[in-house]
């Protein structure tokens, strides 16, 4: 109920800004090639679904895979650095500043190296997942409760008890917040990954749309990426509500 | 018969830091032993050295007649140090998982047992500090260890619910003896629950006193009442303080 009471008020803020747009284009006559109104994107909608259907689900399929494959990149590295504390030192300054190369620069370097095949786009949705998951859970796992190690160390844990039972546990609420923000960053990736040569998929969708100048269909291509976004995003919600037990909730 | 630890001159420093010195103390099999001293007397390095975390500059610890290592002791911290995400049922057998098997089924019945019957799938933030306590010392002695470690447990507790505290922690004890080291700053509270009190001075911490609690057992907490019980507390009090006897 509470929930419902909560939507409430950002949704009427939509319809509002929506009933502005109808009205502001019906009234001034503007270009529809230069700011349709909603209901010829609705339209165009209806009259693309076949189309959008098939690159929609070009692009999801490529999301989560890209998104599997950047978590496990992330999860891998957390672990290897929090294991080896000489490689943290060394790897995860570097790591940080990388993150200052922007990934829509080095996309056409992949194309050069991997070809057009699913490769380069895999890598580059892995670029733009694996950091935030890597930073969360390596921080989760270093802050676990250091009350609870040092019962376990007298009551005889060893190093893999005390990750197992007690850092891997203690880093997942962490880890589920680097896997929000990668969530969202995965279908960014996979929309530049499309732009760089693809044969299907909304991002190639959108670059023959913009070359048409069909501002209409792009909106639309808009909505679908916002939609796959929160899809991706729920599922991860989902699953933290899943996995992660017993915390307050605050 | 081999004591459950028994201490021999044991001596601890961190670097110049002379925290232990010259210290020895006996807790047989089944007996009740409390440390009192001032705060900062190094009571928690003497559980880290009986817990084989650190190892002594000198002397020797020995468990059941083994040289002290880690994972021969129940312990039962000074916060009760329980897993957030894991229920109450899951938090008591850690010990037990971590030397091997869990036994739930026993978990349960013990639960009940001590008067936490129904807090089996709750989780800790679900729970008061007493009772988290009560779940920390469970523990401690469902890891089936013969020598129980108790650290400050109830310094964090209003006085109310540690009075109730002191009286649960007797009935189970005095149902199920097992040998504890129990360390605290509170003179009453060590000789309302034990057989034998070690008196602590301030750093270096060495034993100024090895007091016998005349007292048997069942005890009930109106021993504090006692003339007798009296005068030991101020006899204790004055050592700790360092006022003329």
């Amino acid at each position: 109920m509470t929930s419902v009471k909560r939507a409430l008020p950002p949704a009427i803020t939509v319809l509002l800004l929506i009933a502005g747009w109808q009205l502001y284009t019906t009234l001034s006559g503007i270009d529809t090639w230069l700011l349709p109104s909603p209901s010829d994107i609705l339209t165009a909608a209806a009259d693309q679904r076949e189309a959008l259907a098939r690159h929609t689900l070009a692009t999801a399929e490529l999301t989560l895979y890209g998104f599997g494959a950047g978590v496990a990149t992330g999860l891998f590295v957390a672990v290897v650095l929090h294991l080896l504390p000489g490689v943290r030192v060394a790897i995860y300054p570097l790591l940080v500043i990388s993150q200052n190369v922007p990934t829509i620069a080095i996309a056409p370097l992949l194309v050069v190296w991997l070809g057009f095949g699913i490769a380069p786009k895999l890598v580059v949705i892995i670029l733009v997942c694996f950091f935030p998951v890597a930073v969360a859970t390596l921080d989760g796992l270093g802050r676990s409760d250091a009350l609870i190690a040092d019962y376990m160390l007298m009551s005889g844990a060893n190093r893999r008890q005390l990750f197992t039972k007690l850092q891997w546990p203690h880093a997942l609420p962490t880890m589920f917040s680097g896997l929000k923000i990668a969530a969202t960053y995965s279908v960014l990736g996979a929309i530049i990954a499309e732009w760089l040569g693809s044969d299907k998929g909304i991002g190639q969708y959108m670059i023959i749309q913009k070359s048409a100048f069909r501002a209409d269909r792009l909106f639309v291509a808009i909505a679908i990426v916002v939609i796959l976004a929160l899809v991706v995003f729920g599922l991860v919600v989902l699953l933290e509500k899943l996995t992660v037990k017993g915390r307050r909730r605050d | 018969m081999t004591e459950a630890l028994k201490v021999t001159g044991l001596s601890h420093s961190f670097g110049d830091l002379e925290v232990l010195k010259d210290l020895d103390i006996t807790v047989q099999k089944g007996e009740f032993v409390s440390i009192v001293g001032p705060s900062g007397s190094g009571k928690s390095t003497l559980f880290h050295l009986v817990g084989g975390v650190h190892t002594p500059t000198a002397g020797a610890i020995e468990i059941n007649g083994q040289k002290a290592k880690r994972g021969l002791i129940g312990y039962m911290p000074q916060q009760p140090a329980l897993m957030p995400w894991r229920t109450i049922e899951k938090n008591v057998v850690l010990a037990q998982e971590i030397k091997g098997k869990a036994d739930i089924a026993a978990a349960r019945e013990w639960l009940s047992k001590v008067g936490l019957d129904g807090f089996a799938d709750k989780y800790p933030h679900q729970l008061s500090g007493g009772m988290q306590q009560r779940v920390a010392f469970l523990r401690a002695l469902l890891s089936d260890q013969e020598l129980l470690c108790l650290d400050e447990p109830f310094s964090a507790l209003d006085a109310m619910t540690r009075l109730e505290m002191h009286r649960w922690l007797l009935d189970i004890w005095e149902a199920n003896r097992r040998a504890v080291l129990f360390v605290t700053h509170n003179i009453e509270e060590a000789l309302l629950l034990s057989d034998t009190v070690y008196v602590f001075s301030s750093r270096p911490a060495t034993v100024i006193e090895k007091v016998t609690v005349p007292f048997g057992r069942p005890r009930r907490d109106d021993v504090v009442d006692d003339p007798d019980f009296v005068k030991l507390r101020r006899r204790l009090t004055d050592l700790l303080t360092g006022s003329p006897r």
